[in-house]
């Protein structure tokens, strides 16, 4: 007998748990507090389609800004303080350490600063993502091999022709699997300063919905933002390999496995 | 074809060396006063000439060809290639092919060949006709749309070689090109670059550990001694031309390789 692959094995697993979920409230086991049925939450997320979808705007809204913020401001410090040697002995070790704060602890902060609206959330989760980007941004340009530079200039490169010809494209890996990881931590910020202080957004409605114990509608959030992250990473992935085709063999385990999951500390506010 | 205009200077430029280096000296800035790389380094590299240098490992060979290539400035002394100094790299005059092939991951063989050209601003069909012929010339006809890492060691230095010949500039420098290349690799390369060679008449400063290379390839070798890097030994090599293997089991090519070796072995 053949193994099958490991994409029908994934899929086949979804499957699985997709049925447990339906099956196991059915029989009793478990009460719908704890884990109301996939058919239940499913309707309930239909039957209140307009809020969850008015919801899911305000979410999206600020993930889309706040994404925004972190890679344009990520990508500029990022490559800022990779390319300056002053900058990056200087500031390169505060940021490296700051990542490690669990930056949640400011959103009351940025809440007095900003309100409750969006302009909060946005701030927050745009910080948040930021560091990832920059830290990685910095990382490429640092890592550059030089031979590249040195083979560029013997053959007559000015410098802006070596930023723009060998800089930029031989970052483009790091920096992308940097874009990959803040974009989901924004994702994250958003989500989760949405269920700390809020009045709208799909965080807001889970939190809202957890405090009256109404556990169809907390999971039916749940899901949404399960499927907003993974039609997120997916898009990221997607646009990832088409940007990089050069480094299809090879590297590619070892940056999508590496960067995005062991490299980086767990998200300090999940 | 642009010095047609004055047949004189074309003659003495025909005589004159490819390379001349007078008293060239160099110390890398540091603590203790630095470090000094190379001393009095004089020579003379005839138009056409392959020649060699050897030397044990920091004795200052790749600090001479960055150099000769205008990569880097000497402390003192005077260099001057085709009449001309290199204050700064010149890739119509000096080609530079490197230990690591250094090839763009993310250009195609075609592309990476075509690299010196593009920065020049050339059209892209005149750029596409050399690179394909720059391709036939290192026999990788069929691989122009490969990424490098999609070929072979050897197949990225003949790409890198190519890249150093595609604008056609009188001078080529190579450092170590083949160092990090298999022995039966290594032989075969040697071979292909002695045949890129005779058909260019190009004047060729070449890089190596190999006393075997060396011997195989030039017509004179230049032995360095350990830093700080001084010329100690010019060797003149009479093998005759066309080179082939056989000729590494014959008692001149053995004498040859051994002076080389004595020669490394005495330096202090």
């Amino acid at each position: 007998m053949s193994r099958p692959a490991p994409a029908t094995v994934r899929w086949m697993l979804l499957a699985v748990l997709l049925v447990l979920w339906e099956v196991v409230p059915m029989t009793g086991l478990l009460p719908e507090l704890f884990l109301p049925a996939c058919s239940k939450t499913l309707s309930v997320l239909y039957g209140d389609r307009h809020i969850y979808g008015a919801a899911l705007l305000v979410t999206l809204y600020e993930v889309a800004c706040s994404m925004l913020i972190a890679c344009g401001l990520g990508i500029l410090a990022g490559a800022l303080v990779g390319g300056t040697a002053l900058l990056r002995d200087l500031l390169l070790p505060v940021f490296s350490s700051l990542y490690a704060v669990p930056i949640v602890i400011l959103y009351p902060i940025f809440t007095a600063w900003f309100g409750v609206g969006s302009s909060s959330k946005i701030a927050f989760a745009g910080i948040y993502g930021f560091f990832p980007v920059m830290l990685s941004t910095a990382a490429g340009i640092r890592t550059i091999d030089p031979q590249f530079l040195l083979a560029a200039r013997s053959m007559g490169a000015t410098l802006s022709q070596q930023i723009t010809r060998v800089i930029i494209p031989a970052s483009v890996p790091t920096v992308f699997a940097g874009l990959r990881l803040g974009g989901a931590l924004t994702i994250i910020g958003v989500v989760v300063s949405e269920m700390l202080t809020a009045s709208a957004g799909i965080g807001y409605l889970v939190t809202l919905n957890r405090t009256i114990l109404d556990s169809p509608r907390v999971f039916a959030g749940i899901l949404a933002i399960l499927v907003l992250s993974i039609a997120y990473y997916m898009l990221a992935r997607a646009l990832e390999s088409r940007m990089v085709v050069w480094q299809s063999a090879g590297r590619q385990q070892q940056s999508s496995a590496g960067v995005s999951t062991a490299a980086v500390p767990a998200p300090a506010a999940a | 074809m642009q010095h047609l205009a004055n047949v004189t200077e074309l003659k003495a430029r025909l005589e004159a060396p490819a390379i001349e280096v007078e008293g060239l000296s160099h110390v890398y800035a540091g603590p203790d006063g630095g470090v000094k790389a190379l001393l009095d380094i004089r020579l003379a590299v005839g138009k056409g000439r392959f020649v060699v240098i050897v030397g044990p490992s920091g004795c200052g060979k790749t600090s001479l060809l960055m150099m000769l290539a205008g990569l880097l400035q000497p402390s003192q002394g005077t260099i001057s290639c085709l009449g001309r100094p290199m204050p700064k790299p010149d890739p119509q005059r000096v080609g530079v092919i490197f230990q690591e092939a250094s090839l763009f991951p993310w250009l195609t063989t075609l592309d990476n060949i075509e690299f010196p050209l593009s920065l020049r601003g050339m059209p892209r069909e005149e750029r596409r006709r050399r690179s394909a012929a720059m391709l036939g010339l290192v026999g990788l006809e069929g691989f122009g749309e490969r990424y490098p890492h999609e070929l072979s060691g050897g197949m990225k230095q003949r790409v890198s070689i190519a890249r150093g010949l595609v604008q056609d500039p009188p001078l080529l420098l190579m450092d170590e090109p083949f160092a990090a290349l298999d022995e039966q690799t290594r032989m075969t390369m040697g071979h292909e670059l002695l045949r890129i060679w005779s058909t260019t008449e190009k004047t060729v400063v070449f890089i190596t550990h190999s006393l075997t290379e060396a011997v195989y390839l030039a017509d004179e070798v230049l032995v360095m001694s350990a830093r700080p890097g001084r010329i100690i030994d010019h060797i003149q090599v009479t093998l005759p031309r066309p080179r082939s293997y056989e000729m590494m089991a014959t008692e001149v090519f053995g004498q040859l390789r051994e002076r080389i070796w004595q020669q490394i072995r005495r330096a202090p």
